[in-house]
């Protein structure tokens, strides 16, 4: 039942209300004339579309390919994998079985084309009978059907209609040009399309993987050590295949499909390619208690979207930074699986003056850890250059700093000296001692400066009564406008 | 007669090191701090490897972990030159600041998360991932330490010889007082202060930064207190000159009104 302009229609008819005389569109009032006893329910559009998206991501059983059709349907291109199944007959006869134990009314049709499935499905599959033309009969089949079954909205079929055009049959001997003149070009379109004359691609729901393995149960399972050994089988096919392509996985998607429909998913990405059947299934079973068997379980499938090469193992120990790297990748890949990859970062010195410059958080995935390059060569290895000479030479830096500055309540007597007491984060600070100070500009060669007062910085380090050791800055310069106080770092 | 003898003598000692292999956790070796009077406190005379030790701020520190931060960095800076884990609510480490205490920051990984509980599964998993990964150590910025929680990194780190240090960092001083002196399955727990130099009344500026660092609790060891130079760019602490005389300051005298907060 839907409201709409004041009325309340009926949206959708059972089979017993449609025995009744009722149907879609009819208006509330008339229907209850025609069946005093009719129990109605409010229409959720949202909840119908959520449901057949999951019937949709379900239907992913039988192909990659799945996708919605309409507010009502789901198109599944079985091309190449109905033989799994035992053939075409057999994969319906499958689908049939399993809707019917989820209570699901279902029409199922397979034909060569979108267009031609969409027709039978709607105007010549019943209910457990699903319309499954052979090889020569589909352009039959289809010839049968009334125009409706082309996919024209109301206004087209009902003008096919008055001119005594009532079946498919009967425009298939006419010519296109004249239809088209006619009825518009869509009549024409829709007739190509469903005889296979025009390609229609299906677009895929979600994102197609790359590579797939699915293992199935002729029981369904629910306990988690099942689980996890069908996992292991199927990162150990996944890998072999990956091994023989030189190949890595870096984005996967594992997928429980349980015996109600529903689809239970463990996504994962990895901070660098990687192959390893031990490393990938530690992954997924760390993440296992988040799904949700259920009743059970009747597939998994294990789809890789993303991969990168990776050369044949290098099996033993090299001293190279590279080696040390991939050996801490698979605990960077156990953290990012569960913190995000935008947990992990490291810490990346650049040659800079302007101290938030000078030391950049960087993330570490989804490419993998940066490689030593002239440009930051500077930076990754800092030691030589700048250790121990270097840091006795260069002004003293804090070890926290903020990324933004914290402003302060500050107390200061002459223009150009540091406070003599400050309040920062409610606590009162005295200064006894103080170094400074250093003066710190924007880049002015840079665009991006802001060009203010504010540009100007400058540094001081204060002692408080505790020792603590703070890294102040005034911004702008001394005098008029009064300059502001910010604590920007802490020493150790 | 000598034969059964001696094969008594020899699985009696096989046995006896069975026996101090259980007694014993899997000792990994200890970093000496260089420092006499700090590493005659410490059992084995250095920082046990291979354990999780404690670090501790004082005053408002407790909640910035400044000292902490750059006593953990002189640490890490002698212990090997391999990754270190670091775990922390927000990344406010300051790369140049870690190298003028010898940490060159490039070894760092860090791994931000919002709760406690996150960090000390992500200590967890950096101590069992164990040496095959090559990390040096782990560090994880933390407020709340369960017992059981520090007994299963203690229990980590000694199997596979990664050493932990955790630095302890409230959110206030409410949560500070509530849990600076609770006790942890670590082995030792440090406290560092930033220590006001008074000796030096008339010179301007600050000079050669000093901390108070005190061995509060320590498994096997005695605790004490030292005043010293903070770590230099490789990483080492030195007793700082003119505070060196009173540097064996009894363990167990009342310092705290000397470096607590008023307010």
């Amino acid at each position: 039942m839907i409201a709409a302009g004041g009325r309340r229609l009926l949206a959708a008819v059972n089979p017993a209300a449609a025995a009744a005389g009722l149907a879609p569109g009819m208006p509330l009032a008339d229907a209850l004339s025609f069946l005093p006893s009719l129990a109605t329910a409010p229409a959720e559009p949202e909840a119908d579309a959520a449901a057949l998206n999951r019937l949709a991501e379900w239907c992913g059983r039988y192909s990659p390919w799945t996708a919605l059709d309409g507010a009502d349907g789901v198109k599944i291109e079985i091309t190449g994998c109905a033989h799994l199944w035992g053939g075409e007959a057999a994969l319906a006869a499958d689908l049939a079985r399993r809707l019917l134990r989820q209570n699901m009314a279902h029409r199922i049709a397979v034909a060569g084309t979108l267009g031609a499935a969409w027709a039978l499905a709607r105007f010549a599959a019943g209910a457990d009978r699903p319309a499954l033309p052979g090889p020569g009969e589909e352009q039959a089949a289809l010839a049968a059907l009334p125009v409706e079954a082309l996919r024209l909205d109301p206004a087209t079929a009902a003008g096919l209609r008055r001119v005594g055009l009532k079946r498919i049959g009967e425009l298939t001997p006419m010519p296109r040009d004249a239809l088209a003149r006619r009825f518009g070009t869509a009549v024409a379109r829709r007739l190509d399309q469903a005889q296979g004359q025009v390609p229609e691609p299906l677009s895929p729901l979600g994102e197609a993987p790359t590579r797939r393995v699915r293992l199935s149960f002729a029981e369904p399972i629910a306990d988690p050590a099942d689980l996890a050994r069908a996992i292991e089988l199927l990162v150990d096919d996944l890998a072999a295949r990956l091994a023989r392509e030189g190949m890595g996985a870096r984005r996967l998607d594992l997928a429980f499909h349980r015996i109600d429909g529903r689809v239970e998913h463990i996504r994962l990405g990895t901070a660098r390619p990687s192959r390893d059947s031990k490393h990938l299934a530690g992954l997924f079973a760390a993440r296992l208690d988040t799904v949700d068997p259920g009743l059970g379980i009747e597939d998994v499938i294990l789809a890789v979207f993303a991969v990168d090469k990776l050369p044949a193992e290098q099996i033993g120990f090299s001293n190279g930074s590279e080696a040390a790297a991939s050996s801490i990748a698979p605990l960077l890949d156990h953290l990012g699986a569960r913190l995000g990859f935008d947990a992990l970062s490291r810490i990346e010195l650049r040659e800079t003056h302007i101290p938030e410059r000078a030391s950049v958080v960087t993330t570490i995935a989804p490419k993998p850890p940066p490689q030593p390059s002239p440009a930051c060569g500077e930076g990754r290895d800092p030691r030589h250059k700048r250790g121990r000479a270097g840091a006795a030479s260069k002004p003293p830096r804090p070890v926290r700093l903020f990324t933004s500055p914290e402003p302060i309540e500050a107390s200061w007597l002459l223009p150009d000296d540091p406070p003599f007491r400050f309040t920062w984060r409610r606590r009162a600070h005295r200064v006894y001692r103080a170094d400074g100070p250093e003066r710190i500009a924007e880049e002015w060669w840079l665009e991006s400066g802001s060009g203010a007062a504010d540009a100007i910085r400058d540094y001081y380090r204060v002692e408080d009564q505790e020792g603590r050791r703070f890294w102040l800055f005034r911004a702008g310069l001394p005098g008029s406008p009064p300059p502001r106080w910010f604590v920007h770092g802490l020493f150790a | 007669m000598s034969r059964p003898t001696s094969r008594r003598t020899s699985s009696l000692s096989a046995l006896r090191d069975q026996i101090r292999h259980l007694e014993e956790p899997a000792r990994h070796g200890v970093l000496p701090f260089g420092v006499t009077a700090l590493d005659l406190s410490l059992p084995g005379g250095g920082l046990t490897l291979g354990a999780v030790h404690e670090i501790l701020g004082a005053g408002g520190d407790e909640e910035d972990g400044a000292a902490a931060a750059g006593f953990a960095a002189g640490i890490l800076a002698r212990l090997g030159a391999g990754p270190v884990l670091w775990c922390l609510r927000r990344p406010d480490l300051y790369g140049p600041g870690l190298l003028a205490h010898g940490l060159d920051p490039a070894r760092l990984v860090l791994v931000t998360a919002s709760r406690d509980e996150e960090i000390l599964w992500a200590v967890e998993e950096g101590l069992r991932t164990g040496l095959a990964s090559g990390l040096a150590a782990v560090v994880g910025e933390l407020g709340r330490l369960p017992m059981v929680a520090g007994r299963r990194l203690q229990l980590a780190a000694e199997r596979s010889g990664v050493t932990a240090l955790l630095l302890r960092r409230w959110r206030n001083a409410a949560e500070a007082a509530a849990e600076r002196d609770r006790p942890s399955a670590a082995l030792t727990r440090w406290r560092v202060a930033a220590l006001r130099q008074t000796d030096i009344a008339n010179e301007p500026g600050i000079g050669r930064p000093c901390w108070r660092v005190e061995l509060r609790r320590c498994r096997g060891g005695a605790p004490g207190i030292w005043d010293m130079e903070v770590a230099d760019a490789t990483g080492h602490v030195s007793l700082s000159a003119e505070l060196a005389d009173r540097s064996a300051a009894p363990a167990g005298l009342n310092t705290e009104p000397q470096y607590r907060r008023a307010g």
